[in-house]
């Protein structure tokens, strides 16, 4: 234990720091568990847009803004008949509250009050759509009906309150401010100190900005700084130094997660950029080849002014916003042959810098995004052949990434060799016990690479293991609820999006946390929002506003426009 | 919109596969948490632990370390004779307590981790009195001596020799010094063999009270003479063993056959490796020859490619002992390795009966004095011209139930080699 000159406390604190070490894993249990319940037992009220009505008199209600008109059974109206293509026809609503109909049936022919439906049509209250010659009858649901059914919509948080379990996170974060009290450095202990106090802050005044925007939903969020809480800690204790950059990139990142949150409201705004941020992306990756000496391993970041940047970090969010898509769109373009075009170049850009992490999270982005789009395995699995083949090829050309395969399952038998990292990790992980030895009291940074590639181990080791299993269990959490927000979303665009980000998300955390820990080969990337980095901060926040996107419980998200007003005007 | 959010389901394979994943490693930490919590501690390489002490079953410190400092016992002849039941710093003996019982020393847990960062003691078996005496009577000569208390199964002297002194870094370290011949090192058996040989022939040669052997000081065996110590005439069963008579013994090998001694000598556990605590012990080898054959003759006397482990010659004579049941040995205070039925409790009255007839009428009580010893000698050719001395058996004293395996290297007959160092040791753990 650290001398510490305070009269009195000299003893007093260590103690209670130690005492610390069992309430944080409680603590953590009640923030994650309350989060959990808040966001996975809350009802599922689907909104009403509108109807579609049979003239058999059987109402079918339009919960979404993209429904599919069909004989398959996974339409959303389904027309149960021989002649009635699978996928028949899309009703879209917009924005501003206009609904169009769109033929989807090659041939089999769209009319509308008798009109056959070449481009878009708008539709109007009382509309007849005719599918070959099935006949539906459209109504707007009211601005006065819907306002009363929104009404009785759940609130999100409405059972558990996200003031209360922001309040036991800022309990523990007051409890590891405690700890690094005792074991940081006499020099970097009140920086510390400020830092956590920084990040106490910066949650608060989001939490009561969304309350100002009449929003209750918070879970997301506060998972997101539970994760901070736990990478703040990993750069108090590995680089002290670094904590006022690292709280400055935080406040930057929860501004940016705002500002893209406010982008990705409006469906309009998100489609007229959607090539211009695949043409920046390319950019970006070729800037990155061009400029990438190869050092040991990867080089995968480019210097401008000063600041080191990670370009994969950031065609990570462009890679979902251009590979996201409405439902109008995915049927009616060859969209996905551009996609997948798209997806070649990052994947095969990153392999060639010998980013084999990155190049894999985006490839497993990509399947999910494909098979979401294409709802065909043929397509995953010729993308799975396909990745195979190049992996293959990278192998060859990359010693030191075939290396990495071949020291998986047997890093304990060249510990100071190709082991060397794997065995440090697993040796720190499993002297933390289940409680850790204390923030500040581990030995593991001082290993090169701890605070980004071995970060689950070093929290294992300062913090416990049951505190790192609650960090990867919070990701997997924000995963089911973003599947589970899916049956209620407005846009599939929205579905696409918040899947692929999570899914980014869980696959980047299984390769960090299972790479450490020798269950998976060793391919050093981040642990979202844990390990150290910048851009990686920044993506990450930027990932969460499209999970915050694919949240329609009432009041839930400020990403989504309230349900009550409409016609465009922004109530926030 | 339907159609997509099904197929939304699909991100939750991957959720599945991380708590799968995560279930794996919890599964390993428990199994392996220890091992990969004393490799952090021990410096990453060596697997010594810089923590925690380690006391013989007096509370005679043997080895202390505090994470800055590093000692081991006061006295010079503790530090040598000990030498190999502790091991050293450096990690040079790998079947060392240091190296051994990291994970107590290092008080680990699967909770708390290594979180009692002061380590914690541990106590040993060993009297390192009885270590010294033991030491003292190999006086040099290569070997091991192996005692302990066969109820209770705690080791209660173990060394080796040679061995040096680990505080002193200029000591010369004599070729082998780093095995523990205790438990790392299986030796030619030679005539000890013969106990193994008589359980079998107990339990299988149904005459076997009625036969007699007879020797002529050598047998002819296809061609090849086996030569025996004496001219020991007509003997019974008995008399034989206590001659330790190759002729007798060649007959009865010859008898058997080599599955069934074979069978025997894997059953009586000499050619398998055993933990002792969770040290791994050497294990033992024996080739069956042909029936008839002069190779299957000599391997029931205890010489043609048999080897076996001091320890694994503990562990047999410990369960003639006790009725056939055999206490597992231990080296840590208060732990209970279980027990196991070695063999058939009347062929171990058998052989006891047998093993004290040896000390009577052969070996000579006066040469124990005061102690009710069951034993058998053994003298292993090594084929350099050289023999070594064995001398294993037990005392019948239920205040003093000790069983003990001496071996002296390349230094002549049994009973005059290496039955006084087990006097010594004996009369040194009964008297005090
Ligand atoms: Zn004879």
């Amino acid at each position: 234990m650290p001398q510490l000159d305070f009269n009195g406390t000299d003893q007093l604190l260590p103690i209670l720091a130690q005492v610390a070490r069992f309430l944080l894993p409680i603590l953590a249990l009640v923030v994650l568990f309350r989060c959990v319940r808040s966001m996975l037992s809350g009802r599922a009220d689907p909104e009403t847009w509108g109807y579609l009505v049979t003239p058999q008199g059987e109402v079918h209600p339009l919960q979404h803004w993209e429904c599919i008109i069909g004989r398959a059974k996974s339409s959303d109206v389904r027309l149960p008949y021989e002649d009635v293509a699978s996928v028949h026809a899309v009703v879209t609503r917009n924005d501003k509250g206009d609904w169009h109909v769109t033929d989807l049936s090659r041939g089999g022919g769209v009319f509308l009050n008798g009109k056959k439906v070449e481009e878009p049509e708008q539709l109007v209250d009382g509309d007849i759509i005719r599918c070959t010659k099935h006949m539906v009858k459209f109504a707007t649901n009211s601005e006065q009906h819907r306002a009363l059914q929104e009404k009785k919509r759940a609130v999100a948080g409405w059972k558990i309150h996200s003031g209360t379990t922001l309040f036991f996170l800022t309990l523990m974060q007051l409890l590891i401010m405690l700890q690094f009290f005792v074991s940081a450095k006499e020099e970097y202990r009140f920086q510390t100190m400020l830092a956590f106090f920084a990040l106490i802050l910066i949650e608060w005044l989001c939490y009561l900005l969304m309350r100002t925007m009449d929003r209750s939903g918070f879970e997301p969020e506060t998972i997101a700084f539970f994760l901070c809480t736990l990478g703040l800690c990993i750069c108090a204790t590995a680089t002290p130094g670094e904590l006022v950059r690292h709280v400055v990139l935080l406040l930057a990142s929860v501004l940016l997660f705002f500002l893209f949150g406010w982008w990705l409201r409006d469906l309009n705004h998100v489609k007229a950029l959607r090539w211009p941020a695949a043409i920046l992306s390319l950019m970006l990756l070729v800037l990155n080849l061009a400029a990438a000496r190869e050092v040991f391993g990867a080089r995968n970041w480019i210097t401008v002014a000063g600041f080191s940047i990670q370009p994969s970090e950031l065609i990570k969010v462009a890679f979902i916003y251009v590979g996201a898509t409405t439902l109008e769109h995915m049927f009616r373009s060859r969209s996905i042959f551009y996609f997948i075009g798209f997806s070649a170049v990052c994947v095969g850009g990153l392999a060639l810098m010998g980013d084999m992490g990155a190049a894999l999270v985006f490839f497993a982005t990509f399947l999910i995004i494909a098979f979401l789009r294409s709802g065909s395995f043929a397509t995953v699995f010729l993308a799975i052949g396909g990745a195979v083949m190049a992996g293959m090829l990278v192998l060859s050309i990359k010693p030191y990434v075939a290396q990495r395969f071949m020291t998986w399952g047997h890093v304990w038998e060249d510990v100071n060799g190709a082991g060397y990292q794997q065995t440090r990790a697993l040796s720190a992980a499993a002297s933390g016990g289940l409680f850790g030895q204390g923030a500040g009291n581990g030995w593991l940074k001082n290993i090169v690479a701890a605070n980004t590639d071995m970060v689950f181990a070093m929290l294992c080791e300062e913090l416990g293991l049951i505190i790192a299993v609650f960090a990867a269990l919070a990701i997997v959490a924000l995963a089911i609820f973003t599947v589970k927000n899916a049956a209620r979303n407005r846009s599939s665009y929205y579905v696409i999006a918040g899947c692929a980000a999570v899914t980014m998300m869980m696959v980047q955390m299984a390769l960090n946390v299972f790479g450490s820990l020798d269950i998976l080969p060793f391919t050093g990337v981040t642990f979202p929002f844990v390990s150290r980095g910048g851009s990686s901060m920044l993506s990450c926040w930027m990932l969460l506003s499209y999970i915050k996107a694919a949240d329609t419980r009432r009041g839930g998200s400020f990403v989504v426009k309230s349900g009550a007003k409409s016609r465009g005007e922004d109530d926030a | 919109m339907n159609k997509v959010k099904h197929r939304a389901m699909s991100a939750l394979i991957v959720a599945a596969l991380i708590i799968v994943g995560l279930g794996v490693y919890i599964v390993r930490y428990l199994e392996n948490g220890a091992k990969w919590a004393t490799f952090a501690v021990g410096g990453y390489t060596s697997g010594v632990v810089s923590m925690g002490t380690i006391v013989d079953r007096n509370g005679v410190v043997l080895a202390n370390a505090d994470g800055s400092s590093r000692t081991y016992a006061d006295d010079w002849s503790v530090r040598r004779a000990c030498y190999h039941a502790v091991g050293d710093y450096s990690g040079n003996v790998g079947t060392g307590a240091l190296s051994s019982f990291a994970a107590q020393l290092a008080g680990y847990n699967p909770i708390t981790g290594t979180y009692a960062r002061g380590g914690r003691e541990v106590k040993l078996t060993i009297d390192s009195r009885l270590c010294v005496t033991a030491q003292e009577a190999l006086a040099g000569r290569k070997g091991a001596v192996l005692l302990s208390n066969y109820r209770t199964g705690e080791i209660l002297c173990m060394t080796s020799n040679p061995t040096t002194d680990p505080a002193d870094s200029s000591a010369e370290i004599a070729d082998g010094t780093y095995l523990n011949r205790c438990i790392s090192v299986s030796y030619t058996p030679g005539s000890v063999f013969k106990l193994i040989t008589s359980a079998a022939a107990i339990e299988n040669l149904p005459d076997l009270s009625q036969q007699t052997f007879t020797c002529w000081g050598s047998m002819d065996v296809a061609g090849v003479t086996i030569n025996c110590t004496g001219s020991h005439g007509e003997q019974t069963f008995e008399e034989a063993l206590a001659n330790s008579c190759n002729v007798a013994f060649a007959n009865i090998s010859l008898q058997l056959g080599g599955d069934t001694l074979e069978r025997y000598v894997y059953d009586y556990g000499f050619t398998r490796t055993h933990k002792l605590d969770d040290i791994v012990t050497a294990g033992g080898s024996f080739t069956k020859d042909n029936p008839g054959t002069p190779g299957l003759a000599w391997s029931g006397i205890g010489q043609f490619e048999d080897a076996i482990c001091p320890y694994s010659m503990l562990r047999y004579v410990s369960a003639i002992a006790s009725n056939g049941i055999l206490q597992e040995p231990t080296l840590l205070v208060g732990k209970n390795n279980g027990s196991a039925n070695l063999m058939q409790s009347s062929t171990a009255n058998k052989l006891r009966d047998m093993m004290s007839y040896n000390v009577q009428a052969h070996y000579g009580a006066w040469n124990f004095p005061g102690l009710n010893l069951c034993a058998k000698t053994g003298t292993a050719e090594v084929g350099d011209g050289t023999s070594h001395a064995w001398f294993t058996g037990f005392l019948l004293d239920e205040a003093h139930p000790y069983a003990f395996v001496v071996i002296v290297e390349n230094a002549g007959a049994g009973i005059t080699a290496a039955a006084p160092v087990a006097n010594a040791v004996l009369q040194a753990a009964v008297n005090g």
